[in-house]
């Protein structure tokens, strides 16, 4: 990444960790307003870092909106002290994050997504939370452990993955086109099934063709994980009854309803 | 035509493993199986030893007088590149055969006396089989040193003695007073043992081998193993450490101090290991090494020194003693130092044959104040009782001819051992011979003031004690040492043509008797027989001394007993010194051993302070690490995976920047 | 256009805010929840890169990471029940029996 750019996002990740360290629920020091006001100016700025790189056309509105839209609702996902709150902020995360990918063209995935991620897990989650509801915000949520470090070491580490680690191709040249290319809107290329396939089709063909046994083990997996779940969450049943092999064979059939 | 070898070297075998074997079964078996019946294991061992002895004996006997020595490989021990070939071999020849024949005939009548004296009221004592274990385990280790062919042999018998004599000092283990005598035993005679040993080393440097034959004969030829002359400081200085040996295992001064207080064992250990056997070790070696003494003149005239001064010495000591097992130990000491000085002025065959008469005499002594002992409940020190000699008749009788034996009484076998000895004596060094004469008066004196203290004057016992004479088992054996006690000295003079001198005549030709500066004097009045007075008047002037020491103490203890108390109160001083035996444990315990203590708690300081502060300082660096980094296990999840994170990003940083 | 780089960057960016919450939240459950997040980030990732390279590899792939995240929120609340049922707590920072 050329030197400017680099230098821009430093500047952009330290107004995000002072952001994010004054979000953090701590009982003296945190300034959720502030924070706020800081949060949206470092988002802002992204944006026009991002912007400047690439030429404005299309589809690249829509992404700057809902990446910002992702970026506020996880940093609230982990910044808001009520639990049932970070769980409908992380709702909206997904639900940018599924547009996104409906912008690259991966709309099964995205529908995927949202079926499983807002439909399933954070119905999980929500179930949980109220079942282990503490009544009010508990003192463990309105206190972030070691706020200063965790933020430190984080925005170092996506610095560091950022603008170094990630090689990435070359910028744009100032309203150019960039030089990694583009794929046109519509389906992917691939070897195997025909164009006409449909983003869908094309990833079912994907699947069964080339990942067929890791479909398996993705299906064995489930399978365990339930089995697992149901073995973890049992509470250990005492029952009265003795087994049903300790009954005198007369009495089972009395008691036993044969329909 | 030369000796059998092989009849010998099973003989020999013979005589090395069957009290081995009995010393085994008595140790394995006794305490569950044989219990009561152990000493059979034993004394059949020593008895099938004593009969291989007789053979072996036999054997010598009749062999041609030139061809009475054998050197009797029997396996090859230790051989190595560098030419340190040590093999186990006995040497057999005319003086290997009377030692075994003393050994295992002494030790067979300890052994029968031995059943008896470990019980009372015929329940054997707690211990009775280890007894009987470490007697067979001794009696082998004595005839290894006797039948050892070369100095390695030499020296693990001797040092097997002296563990044998620690084990049976401190038979009794719970008394205090028996685990110090065992202990002190060891020590003194370690440091023998490490001039002992360091003569060994001399010896290999030396002559380059460490077998009898080869060293003895280039000693008599005065040349080392590369060919050249033997330097005279050389052979006196090996000479000298060898000695050192005889001087801790043989109980001379200054290494005497362990043998009293060996008298804390029982009294059979006491009539074989310190009067018979173990404490003959050290005569037996200056014997054998006949060529390496010979030669040094100055080596000589020290042995002799000593010899007589430890004589007289241990002599003047046990005329304060009321220990009769004390007086009978200084006694041993005493008569050691003839034998001693007799080897120091070239008369080893008179030294030898003195300790063959002695052997029976002390003996029996220390079997009869043995049975004393067990007649009056465990004490022995005659304060307490006295006049036993018509409570304890047989034993009196054998105790009364022992005592006339040791005194040197006319005709008994003590008298003319030591006659011989003090006949050399005064031929070489008139003054040491004269020590000798004193030391006889001594002698005389001292033993029959035990007599007649003990057994003489009015009855008394200690209290509570029913006196009885002893078993068969015990007297038996008194009876057969008292005729060998009255019978032995025949073998030396001229009824038997001085058979015993004879016999011995080829061990010591080449080497005492050959280089003997002396000999033109004390041979050309003999061979002159010029008048009556040169032949017998020795004999004579012996003779009157031994029945003067004898009246003597008849008059102060029997006629006069009023005398005694005079003479205590004349001379106190004399007498405190006497009674302290001349302070010279007072002085060891203050110049050796509380030194030695206090640098032992020095060390232990050391030990305490500054080892362990090294240590803990060392141990510091990680206790203190640890303790800056408990920190970090806080037991919280997140604190792990902060560090985790927190390390990958410092890693990324490190790769990528 | 929107090229690879951005996506990474946004995928970066959501990674790493959900492991901020991870790391700082003393909820169980919103622990759990931050580990979702970070998925999102990754799932962004995975298809901008598909996208990149013309193929649907990247896309398989971030179906099977919603399998995983599936059964992961499955077990990971199990326990968390488990742990409540124990002391009636969400707090983390009651678990700390391996300290020292």
């Amino acid at each position: 990444m050329t030197g400017s750019t680099a230098y821009a996002l430093y500047g952009v990740f330290a107004l995000g960790a002072i952001a994010m360290f004054l979000l953090l629920p701590q009982p003296q020091r945190s300034r959720p307003l502030v924070g706020a006001v800081a949060g949206l100016a470092a988002l802002a700025l992204l944006l026009v870092v991002l912007a400047t790189r690439v030429a404005t056309a299309d589809t690249t509105v829509y992404f700057y909106l809902f990446a910002a839209l992702a970026i506020a609702s996880a940093a609230r996902v982990i910044s808001h002290p009520r639990p049932v709150y970070s769980a409908l902020y992380f709702v909206l995360t997904v639900i940018a994050v599924a547009a996104l990918l409906v912008l690259q063209h991966a709309e099964f995935l995205a529908v995927a997504l949202i079926i499983i991620y807002a439909g399933a897990i954070l119905v999980t989650y929500l179930f949980v939370i109220m079942l282990a509801h503490q009544g009010g915000s508990a003192v463990y949520d309105r206190r972030a452990r070691e706020p200063l470090w965790t933020v430190l070491i984080c925005f170092l580490l996506m610095a560091t993955i950022t603008t170094r680690a990630a090689v990435l191709p070359p910028a744009a040249s100032p309203k150019g086109v960039p030089v990694s290319s583009s794929v046109a809107a519509g389906p992917a290329q691939l070897d195997g099934p025909p164009a006409t396939f449909g983003n869908t089709a094309a990833v079912g063909a994907t699947l069964m063709s080339r990942y067929i046994v890791a479909i398996q083990m993705a299906g064995v997996l489930l399978l365990i994980s339930l089995v697992g779940a149901i073995a973890l969450s049992r509470r250990k049943v005492r029952s009265d009854v003795p087994p049903m092999s300790a009954r005198p064979l007369g009495q089972i059939g009395r008691e036993v309803q044969p329909f | 035509m030369n000796m059998p070898l092989d009849t010998i070297k099973y003989l020999g075998i013979t005589i090395l493993l069957a009290p081995l074997a009995g010393a085994v079964l008595a140790g394995a078996l006794g305490p569950k199986i044989l219990r009561g019946r152990t000493h059979w294991a034993t004394i059949l061992g020593v008895a099938a030893a004593f009969v291989a002895s007789i053979m072996l004996f036999q054997t010598v006997r009749t062999a041609p007088v030139t061809a009475r020595s054998a050197q009797v490989p029997i396996y090859e021990w230790i051989s190595s590149a560098s030419g340190a070939d040590i093999a186990v071999e006995f040497l057999v020849d005319p003086l290997t055969s009377i030692m075994l024949l003393v050994v295992t005939g002494i030790a067979l009548l300890v052994v029968i006396y031995s059943r008896d004296y470990m019980r009372h009221h015929d329940h054997p004592e707690p211990g009775y089989e280890r007894f009987f274990a470490y007697l067979g385990l001794f009696v082998f280790s004595m005839c290894a040193l006797v039948l050892g062919g070369n100095f390695i042999l030499l020296y693990l018998g001797w040092e097997a003695v002296g563990l044998c004599s620690y084990l049976l000092i401190g038979f009794y283990y719970g008394k205090p007073a028996a685990s110090a005598a065992a202990k002190k035993a060891f020590l003194v005679n370690r440091v023998g043992d490490f001039g002992f040993g360091l003569g060994i080393f001399l010896i290999y440097v030396t002559f380059g081998s460490l077998e009898y034959g080869p060293v003895f004969d280039m000693a008599a030829r005065g040349i080392t193993a590369t060919g050249e002359a033997l330097s005279s400081e050389r052979i006196t200085a090996i000479a000298l450490l060898l000695f050192c040996g005889a001087c801790g295992k043989s109980a001379q001064l200054p290494l005497h101090v362990w043998l009293p207080d060996a008298m804390e064992g029982p009294s059979p250990v006491s009539a074989l290991i310190h009067a018979a056997t173990m404490v003959t070790a050290g005569i037996y070696m200056i014997a054998r090494c006949g060529a390496i003494f010979a030669v040094s003149p100055v080596a000589m005239n020290v042995v002799a020194a000593v010899g007589a001064l430890t004589a007289l010495f241990a002599a003047t000591i046990a005329l304060v003693q009321t220990d009769m097992k004390r007086i009978l130990a200084y006694s041993t000491i005493s008569q050691l130092g003839y034998m001693v000085l007799g080897a120091g002025v070239y008369a080893a065959d008179s030294a030898v044959f003195h300790l063959f008469t002695h052997a029976f005499f002390k003996a029996l002594l220390f079997l009869g104040a043995g049975s004393v002992m067990h007649a009056m409940g465990g004490i022995i020190d005659v304060r307490h009782f006295s006049g036993l000699r018509r409570l304890l008749p047989a034993t009196f009788l054998t105790f009364v001819i022992g005592s006339l034996a040791l005194a040197g009484f006319p005709m008994l076998s003590g008298f003319f051992s030591k006659d011989e000895i003090i006949h050399h004596a005064l031929a070489a060094h008139p003054i040491l011979g004269g020590m000798g004469l004193l030391t006889a008066l001594l002698t005389a004196f001292y033993t029959f003031r035990m007599v007649f203290l003990a057994f003489f004057g009015p009855q008394r016992v200690p209290e509570g004690v029913h006196p009885h004479e002893s078993g068969s088992w015990m007297l038996v054996p008194l009876f057969i040492l008292s005729i060998g006690a009255i019978g032995a000295g025949y073998f030396g003079t001229g009824v038997t043509h001085k058979a015993f001198h004879h016999f011995l005549e080829p061990v010591f030709a080449n080497t005492f008797a050959s280089r003997n500066p002396h000999h033109a004097a004390s041979h050309a009045a003999e061979a002159a027989h010029a008048s009556f007075w040169a032949d017998y008047g020795l004999m004579l002037i012996s003779g009157t001394l031994a029945i003067l020491g004898i009246l003597a103490a008849y008059l102060i203890y029997v006629a006069q007993p009023w005398l005694a108390g005079l003479a205590k109160a004349t001379w106190p001083a004399a007498h405190r010194v006497l009674w302290k035996k001349y302070y010279v444990d007072e002085a060891y315990q203050a110049g050796i051993v509380d030194p030695l203590r206090q640098s032992g708690r020095v060390c232990v300081g050391l030990d305490d302070y500054f080892i362990d502060g090294l240590v803990w300082i060392v141990t510091a660096v990680p206790r203190g690490l640890g303790y800056a980094l408990r920190f970090v296990q806080s037991g919280l999840l997140q604190g792990y995976a902060l560090s985790m994170v927190a390390g990958l990003a410092v890693i990324l940083l490190w790769v990528f920047w | 256009m929107i090229g690879v780089s951005e996506h990474i960057l946004l995928g970066a960016v959501l990674f790493g805010l959900g492991l901020i919450g991870f790391l700082s939240r003393r909820n169980l459950i919103v622990i759990f929840l931050s580990t979702e997040v970070m998925f999102q980030g990754v799932v962004i990732n995975a298809v901008a890169f598909a996208r990149y390279h013309r193929h649907l590899d990247g896309q398989a792939f971030a179906l099977f990471l919603l399998v995983i995240a599936a059964v992961e929120a499955g077990l990971a609340l199990g326990m968390v029940m488990l742990l409540y049922r124990q002391k009636q707590t969400l707090d983390a920072e009651d678990w700390s029996s391996m300290r020292g």
